[in-house]
């Protein structure tokens, strides 16, 4: 057993509501969910002492302006520079450091007000793709390339080209997370979604539609983490975190595409699972068939099946038959993000997913509660991933 | 930034003689001296050996087209008219991919593994874009035939 595993653990989660053009500042949103996260694990704001952060500037708050504006005195803080693929990185350091003993209650903060920054999506204000080399998602402007939607597009063709995939089986991901979102009241898309509307929404970076593109929203979500020891005593049951590993890069990597697939400098070649791709589970003491339900950011449809496939829940070139039939529906063999995720919930940077397997593992989901939810997975398409347990 | 105006490549030590081969009509790659391969994107060491002896060298200009897209949404004023317009990725008979569009040819004709040579636009007297065009078994200019 690694020393890490089960010795952090999640004692609250807060939100604010969840919508789009919302009046609230960044400040007002966050505090609502900090309110309702401190409420819902029975801690005074008083007990916490850390802050982790990875949607600070120029998306959303900063851990400074945070501790100033809500009274904290924080011995300890962690952000990374803005981006969604740093949300496990923020929640595993925060787990790292109270199990280092340099906090005790650490709060992951979480504030997004995508419609009041969405010029930061893409286009000329979308500064950080115009670096040299260009974006991280392959974004080039010279050419006209922008926003995060062109590297999951350039993913997707070629992984059509490779295995004679189809974008209908993008419309069965983006069906499957509004059904999920209109079992959950606090979800911003409630109308139902059928494969014909995904087919007739208009092509925004082809293959890539609107209906394939996560919702750009405003909201927040706090998680509370602190020692499994000290999370025994609060309010609610503990959700543990029980495996975890570390975001990849290298030149096999790109951000959004799994290993071998062939964009920017991958090496050709499928092999998936690697065996370093297994080592949350590992970590954890579990098999892939333990895992209950998976939950991933899911930004853009391809993503999730980049992540069945990375994770070996499938095989390489076969998710996007995998999905149909409900495999990944609330009642199918693999729910994944269970309460709508980024494309019907809300983008709260996949902090509104995490939020969900708390409440899962703790019985808390109502009508979209996986029966006897005992292991949830949350991983991503460029690799990282916690193995949560109740 | 003119937020009018299309963006420019951003040009750095490690690209220069990239977009500089270019200006010259060239496609050039930085090549490892100590491994022999060449590499992008343009960096001051080899990402396979760290060597720091780099070359640049006159690549042959042909490659294959491993994904592409085409861009509906318009997010930047200055392509408003050029929609829709196509990005690509294309794999040089060198090896390394390099991100650029594809012309002579319409975008839903596009396919993966479109063999293509590389030509050169000059946006202005300071800055020259690769691009790319389809070969046809003929000869360097190909039969591809599509207006684009």
């Amino acid at each position: 057993m690694t020393v890490i595993s089960d010795r952090a653990a999640i004692a609250g989660i807060g939100a604010s509501r969840f919508g789009r053009h919302l009046p609230e500042s960044q400040l007002a949103l966050g505090a609502a969910a900090f309110r309702a996260a401190l409420e819902d694990a029975g801690l005074d704001r008083s007990e916490v002492d850390g802050l982790a952060v990875n949607l600070g500037w120029p998306l959303g708050l900063d851990y400074d302006r945070i501790a100033e504006a809500f009274g904290l005195d924080v011995r300890y803080v962690n952000q990374t520079w803005t981006h969604g693929r740093f949300v496990t990185m923020a929640l595993q350091q925060a787990a790292l450091a109270v199990g280092a003993g340099l906090a005790e209650v650490v709060a992951c903060v979480a504030v997004a007000s995508f419609t009041r920054e969405r010029d930061l999506l893409g286009g000329p204000g979308d500064f950080e793709g115009m670096r040299e080399e260009g974006g991280t998602h392959a974004e080039n402007p010279p050419y006209g390339l922008t926003a995060p939607a062109a590297g999951a597009a350039l993913a997707y063709r070629r992984y059509m080209s490779l295995y004679g995939a189809t974008t209908d089986a993008l419309g069965e991901v983006a069906v499957t997370l509004r059904s999920h979102a209109l079992r959950n009241p606090n979800a911003v898309m409630r109308k139902p979604m059928t494969r014909d509307d995904h087919r007739a929404s208009r092509e925004v970076v082809a293959p890539l539609r609107l209906f394939d593109c996560c919702i750009v929203s405003d909201g927040a979500v706090v998680v509370l983490v602190t020692s499994a020891e000290r999370a025994r005593d609060l309010r609610k049951p503990p959700v543990f975190i029980s495996g975890m590993q570390g975001i990849r890069a290298g030149r096999d990597e790109f951000i959004f595409a799994p290993p071998g697939l062939g964009i920017n400098q991958q090496r050709p070649g499928r092999v998936t699972p690697r065996p370093e791709d297994g080592d949350a589970l590992r970590m954890a003491g579990i098999e892939r068939g333990d895992v209950d339900g998976l939950y991933t950011y899911d930004a853009f449809t391809p993503l999730v099946l980049f992540v069945l496939e990375r994770f070996g829940f499938c095989a390489p070139g076969e998710a996007h038959a995998w999905v149909r039939g409900g495999r990944i529906a609330l009642g199918g063999a693999l729910p994944v993000n269970t309460s709508g995720g980024l494309m019907s919930e809300a983008h709260v940077s996949g902090w509104n997913s995490i939020a969900e397997i708390v409440r899962q593992l703790r019985g808390e989901a109502g009508e979209r509660q996986i029966a006897g939810a005992r292991y949830l997975q949350w991983a991503t398409v460029w690799g990282d991933s916690i193995v949560f347990r109740r | 930034m003119d937020v009018t105006a299309k963006p420019k490549p951003r040009v750095t030590p490690d690209n220069r003689p990239f977009w500089e081969g270019c200006r010259e009509h060239v496609l050039k790659l930085p090549w490892c001296a100590e491994c022999g391969r060449a590499f992008l994107p343009p960096a001051p060491v080899c990402p396979r050996c760290f060597g720091e002896r780099i070359e640049w060298r006159a690549a042959s200009g042909r490659g294959t087209v491993t994904t592409f897209v085409v861009v509906h949404q318009p997010w930047f004023p200055a392509f408003a008219d050029d929609l829709p317009y196509n990005a690509a990725q294309v794999e040089l008979e060198e090896g390394p991919r390099l991100t650029t569009s594809l012309v002579g040819i319409a975008d839903e004709d596009i396919v993966v593994g479109l063999e293509v040579e590389a030509e050169f636009d000059d946006l202005d007297g300071e800055t020259t874009l690769p691009r790319f065009r389809p070969r046809g078994p003929g000869g360097p200019r190909g039969s591809s035939g599509h207006a684009g």
